[in-house]
């Protein structure tokens, strides 16, 4: 009878589930499915053993149809509350069945640096006719946990992701794979150092060049904290997982326009769900995973024993098909293990892959992945070119590279080097000469040093007369009176909202839009302003050459009412995306610069801007010039474009390690708002980060940061100043000094490949 | 004449604007703090009904405040009077540009903005030949450079046997004698310009600095100047301004501005004094100046004039000229001219109608301690009996009538003097009988009685357009 009580919970935890999943007891009468199990519970011991069994019997057949029922037609919204149940496996589960010798690293259980992420050194095996083949590799991830408050439902703190990128490094020194498990919900939104944003950037800077295979698997994909151990060579996902750009009930929010503290409507939530694209097979279509794996009905729990054996087979798979793909010599092993996929999912290939690779492999590797992040989201923008045309752009792009490398590479590398032995000749050669007529003209070098003593360049007034202006020896680096914003016409003042700290005066629009460049002149306080100015006070008088114009953001996910929302930002900008990049010079240095403005949907970015970031980096890789993201705002990733959106972040992040390894200089200047995905990856990888004065640079906004963790911050927690003293920019500029500071930075930093050294 | 004046200034110089918008038959209006209430520029106005035409404002300096009054009241034009907005380009501009527009009394904004930049303003002298000190003529960023330029002037100073050369290093953002440090050994050059661009940089934001040669025992000239907006200049003679209290603060001044008379000088006087007063035309010319202005010179023992700076407004002492000009056998009154060619009159005279004749003093009565530092006293002041001559005149907001408290947020000037005589030895004696003859009695909170310059002022009329 005790058997039969408890086939009858597990009925019960079951009913339970699915009412989770529904979360209604509405839906196909699980409530008096209920009722009828707590009936029969109650009357356990009335009726007999046989009556029990049949009643039992049934309640499981019906349930089984029910649950095919359900999982038939699994909504968006549904999936997403599978994994959020306490039921589902978790990283642990998967360590101890699918490794063997499993070793946490950093930390353990509670007594860890950041709980909610997991690192371990594990041994998995697969056995090839009956022999054991151990292959050692590293497996990351975030733990959710069972509701221990100290996990912190899988949301790792910034010192977790760094814990994470400390053993990404250990697995590359040892040469050994990484298995990346994605179960978080995101990152947890705090500035404290080394700050949530700037970790994550440092992980992808990391990971687009680490040298050792690595495979992610991502159960729960929460946006940034998901990519923060997500960029991977092969990127699996179960198939009753999400990965999404922002949880559904941030997004309705947002969509919603919801006030804080009031409730969501479901049906929104629901909706944005759907809309967002989250499942495996949405992510699988739009190719940002590679393969999904099977779960049993209704996703896996901790005790599905063959699904963990099928996650096995999988990941080794995935490791061994990465691995061939770097081999010279692989056409057999590469047909057993696709043989092996097509007669037996659950079983890993019969042959041992050595999972360590040489030099060349280890290089074949970065190229291949890449070439497959740089080719994701190619066809969710609009304007790429006839085919034609393509080939005519790759053989212009070749021809280019050719030409600037003989310039450039080439050319000044032997101009430099018969320099630098002349000098040393020379040197030489005027050494002796002093050293022999020394003596000599002792006697005369008075005299002649009396004769012409130059005048100081900056004591010579300038006999102009030239123009009517009398203003003489103009710097070059002020530019001045080009341009007047049009915020400046209007006879009124404004107060500064320093004003009570400092004793600013009020301030009068003409002038504060005028020649004060937006700025309080008591406080230096900046008021906004638009990304015109810049254009116009930046860079030397019409040196922009805009690019890659015809480049414009699309509606791939046909997300609803969007089409017409993007329509509206063309007509109001005339720009095609928030991603304005161009040539420009300063001080007749020519740099490319990419510029990602408020005007477009708040600057978010998308595949378009995305793709615009990564052709401005391969342009100046290729003319050797550096290369300034200026970041008017950003409100982050377009929620718009879903994963998508969030695969810019991986992508964006290769083209700049990319540019930098070849020697370049990546300036990343923060102005307004800049927040979220980009900050936490192509932007926040730079290591010049500088911010205008009176500009916000975080990970998340208040209100996330409250929503999430319930902490109230204060309202300067994300300002430049505090960015500064986190240490997650290296200095603040004021607007004024822009140019000038640009143009310091232009001939102190970097590297000396850049083509004007 | 048409209009109505706003007079946006306190003290001695809003009575004697009014009093010249009186003799113009202009209306007007003067604004006020509550501190001021006493003053007798508020007190001969109306503080309410039908008829006010004082209106008492939170600053002098909050430009909304004053144009809230001009709109209210009516006004056409805004006279500034010296110091607050007198030489504030941007609030000159505002003043003509906004939805309601009015006359700014003053020169145009362009012309107060290129000349209040001194390092501008030394610039456009140079390239019209006109002598300044020498230095940079713009903000030097670069160490090295800075270097080379003060090994330069130093140098130069040594050819010309300058018994102790020295530069000054001043930030270039700065003023009023902020952020100047003297370099006298090339060694310390760099330690010293360190010093004044962090200072810069801490103080204004900018690290620029200038460097120039620092000049000692000279005397300070000044030209002044009366243009109309009809392309006609005249000056009205020079004066000397060298006898300063220790903030810079002018205490006695006199015209012409030298006279060999009193001094022998090394050099002559005429002849600097003409080329002071040419240069100055020139400068005013080429910028096409358009109203009452100052030029400010600096000229050394051995006769060698240098440009300082150009005051873009009505100077306190601009009566000392007036009192050794005649026209048509009378003193001009150079705030009526201002007034008058600002709403755009011509001149109606030439430069040969103004006739020079005598000398002239001024002195400024001031409750202060000479002997500490020139403290300011603050107290009431119960009685304030100045003499009354045909070869003087006086102008205070003080009444004769009634104890007046001085506030305190204010400077504690009490009354300008002026004497004149045929010559300057006249002109000093009349000066002796005059502050002998003046009686200022007060008492502070703790019972002490005033304290005034008079005797400072008196002890230094022998110093007058000396070396």
């Amino acid at each position: 009878m005790n058997d039969l009580i408890k086939q009858l919970q597990e009925i019960d935890r079951r009913i339970g589930y699915l009412i989770h999943i529904k979360d209604t007891d509405q839906w196909g009468n699980l409530a008096e499915f209920r009722r009828r199990t707590e009936q029969l519970r109650n009357s356990a011991f009335d009726i007999s053993w046989d009556e029990f069994s049949a009643r039992l019997a049934k309640l499981d057949d019906s349930l089984r149809f029910l649950e095919e029922r359900c999982e038939e037609g699994l909504t968006s919204m549904e999936r997403v509350r599978i994994v959020r149940s306490p039921l589902r496996f978790t990283l642990k589960d998967i360590l101890e069945n699918v490794y063997e010798e499993h070793k946490e690293l950093g930390g353990a259980g509670e007594a860890n640096i950041d709980p909610a992420m997991v690192v371990a050194k594990a041994n998995i095996v697969r056995r090839i006719k009956r022999k054991p083949y151990t292959s050692p590799v590293m497996v990351i991830g975030q733990e959710v946990g069972r509701g221990e408050e100290f996990r912190n439902g899988g949301s790792c703190k910034p010192w977790g992701n760094e814990k994470a990128l400390r053993y990404m490094r250990v697995a590359e020194t040892e040469g050994i794979p990484i298995h990346f498990y994605i179960f978080t919900p995101g990152s947890y939104p705090v500035e404290d150092y080394p700050g949530a944003a700037q970790q994550i950037a440092r992980n992808l800077y990391t990971m687009t060049k680490l040298r050792v295979p690595m495979i992610s698997v991502i159960s729960e994909g929460g946006s940034g904290g998901a990519e923060a151990i997500g960029m991977s060579d092969f990127r699996l996902m179960f198939s009753h997982g999400y990965y999404s750009v922002i949880s559904p009930e941030g997004a309705a929010a947002i969509e919603g326009k919801v006030r804080e503290g009031k409730k969501v409507p479901a049906e929104l939530i629901e909706k944005c769900a759907r809309q967002l694209n989250i499942t495996a097979a949405d992510n699988l279509r739009l190719g940002t995973i590679d393969r999904i794996i099977k779960e049993p009905l209704l996703g896996a729990k901790s005790d599905d024993y063959a699904f963990f054996a099928r996650v096995r087979s999988e990941v080794i798979r995935a490791t061994d098909e990465v691995v061939l793909r770097t081999k010279s010599v692989r056409g057999f092993r590469s047909y057993e293990v696709k043989r092996k996929k097509a007669e037996n999912p659950d079983e890993a290939p019969q042959i041992d892959i050595p999972w360590d690779l040489d030099e060349d492999e280890t290089d074949r590797l970065l190229t291949l992945r890449s070439k497959k992040y740089r080719e994701m989201s190619l066809h969710s923008f609009g304007g790429i070119t006839m085919p034609a045309e393509t080939i005519f752009k790759a053989l212009y792009s070749v021809s280019e590279k050719v030409w600037y490398t003989l310039r450039y590479d080439v050319l000044k590398s032997q101009q430099k080097q018969i320099q630098k032995t002349i000098k040393e000749i020379s040197g030489e050669g005027t050494a002796l000469i002093n050293r022999i007529t020394a003596p000599f003209t002792k006697i005369f070098s008075k005299e002649e040093d009396e004769e012409h003593r130059p005048v100081p360049r900056s004591l010579v007034a300038q006999n102009s007369q030239t123009t009517g202006d009398y203003c003489l020896l103009q710097d070059p680096l002020e530019l001045t009176d080009t341009y007047t914003s049009p915020l400046a016409n209007e006879d009124r003042t404004i107060t500064c909202p320093n004003a009570e700290k400092h004793g600013c005066k009020d301030l009068w629009i003409p002038d504060l839009y005028g020649e004060f460049c937006g700025v309080c002149e008591n406080c230096g306080h900046h008021f906004p302003l638009e990304y015109q100015w810049y254009l116009r006070n930046v860079f030397d008088t019409d040196s922009i050459r805009i690019f890659n114009n015809d480049i414009f953001s699309k509606n791939p996910l046909n997300y609803e009412g969007f089409d017409e929302r993007l329509r509206a930002a063309r007509s109001k900008t005339g720009m095609g995306c928030a991603n304005l990049t161009f040539h420009a010079k300063v001080r007749d240095i020519e740099i490319v610069v990419t510029m990602l403005f408020s005007d477009f949907r708040n600057g978010t970015v998308g595949s378009a801007e995305g793709e615009k970031f990564v052709q401005a980096c391969d342009i100046a890789r290729r003319k050797k010039r550096p290369l300034l993201a200026y970041v008017h705002t950003t409100g982050g990733i377009r929620i718009q474009e879903g994963t998508l959106g969030v695969a810019q972040m991986p992508k964006c992040t290769m083209a700049v390690r990319e540019y930098i390894d070849a020697g370049g200089l990546y300036i990343v200047v923060y102005d307004n708002n800049s927040y979220a995905g980009p900050v936490a990856s192509f932007l926040g990888c730079s290591p010049y980060q500088f911010a205008i004065r009176s500009s916000r640079i975080g990970f998340a906004g208040p209100r996330v940061i409250r929503e999430t963790t319930g902490i109230d911050i204060p309202p300067d927690y994300h300002d430049a100043r505090n960015a500064l003293k986190r240490g997650h920019i290296q200095g603040i500029t004021d607007r004024r000094d822009f140019r000038r500071h640009l143009y310091q930075v232009i001939q102190t930093m970097g590297s000396p490949s850049l083509y004007y050294r | 004449m048409q209009g109505k004046v706003l007079i946006a200034n306190r003290g001695e110089i809003a009575i004697r604007i009014m009093e010249a918008c009186q003799a113009l038959g202009l209306d007007f209006a003067v604004i006020y703090t509550e501190a001021d209430r006493d003053s007798e520029h508020v007190q001969r106005c109306q503080l309410k009904g039908s008829e006010q035409n004082a209106w008492r404002v939170v600053s002098y300096t909050d430009p909304n405040d004053l144009l809230a009054v001009a709109d209210h009241s009516g006004c056409t034009a805004v006279h500034p009077g010296y110091g607050f907005f007198s030489e504030d380009w941007r609030f000159a501009r505002r003043v003509t540009v906004r939805d309601r527009p009015l006359t700014f009394i003053g020169p145009s904004w362009e012309v107060i903005r290129d000349l209040g930049d001194k390092i501008n303003t030394k610039r456009i002298a140079q390239k019209l030949d006109i002598p300044t000190i020498p230095g940079t003529s713009a903000p030097i960023y670069n160490e090295m450079e800075a270097e080379e330029i003060a090994q330069h002037i130093l140098d130069i100073q040594r050819e010309q046997n300058e018994p102790n050369p020295a530069v000054l290093v001043k930030a270039a953002a700065g003023g009023g004698g902020m952020g100047i440090e003297e370099v006298n050994r090339i060694e310390q050059f760099r330690r010293v310009y360190r010093q004044v661009q962090n200072y810069a940089k801490r103080q204004f934001g900018d690290g620029g600095v200038l460097i120039e040669q620092r000049l000692c025992d000279f005397n300070h000239l000044e030209v002044q100047l009366v243009c109309s907006r009809h392309n006609e200049r005249i000056h009205f003679g020079t004066r000397n301004c060298t006898i300063q209290s220790t903030g810079r603060q002018k205490r006695v001044e006199a015209a012409p501005g030298f006279h060999s008379s009193c001094f022998k000088y090394d050099f002559d006087p005429e002849q600097v004094l003409d080329s002071v007063v040419e240069h100055s035309l020139k400068l005013a010319d080429y910028v096409k100046y358009d109203n009452v202005g100052t030029w400010e010179w600096i000229v050394s023992r051995s006769g060698r004039p240098y440009l300082l700076e150009v005051n873009t407004r009505i100077q306190v002492e601009n009566d000392v000229s007036a009192r050794i000009s005649y026209l048509n056998g009378k003193h001009p009154n150079l705030l009526q001219e201002q007034i008058r060619l600002a709403l755009g009159e011509s001149m109606g005279y030439e430069q040969n109608d103004v006739i020079f004749k005598g000398a002239s003093i001024e002195l400024r009565i001031v409750a202060e301690n000479p002997a500490r530092d020139f403290a300011p006293w603050i107290g009431t002041i119960t009685r304030f009996d100045l003499p009354s001559y045909d070869w003087s005149a006086v102008y205070s907001h003080v009444p004769f009538a009634r104890p007046y408290p001085i506030p305190s947020e204010y400077d504690p000037n009490l009354a300008l003097a002026l004497v004149w005589g045929d010559t300057v030895q006249e002109a000093k004696e009349r000066a002796r009988q005059f502050i002998d003859t003046s009686r200022i009695e007060g008492r502070d909170s703790a019972g002490g009685s005033i304290l005034t310059n008079l005797e400072y002022l008196r002890r230094n009329l022998d110093r007058l357009l000396t070396f």
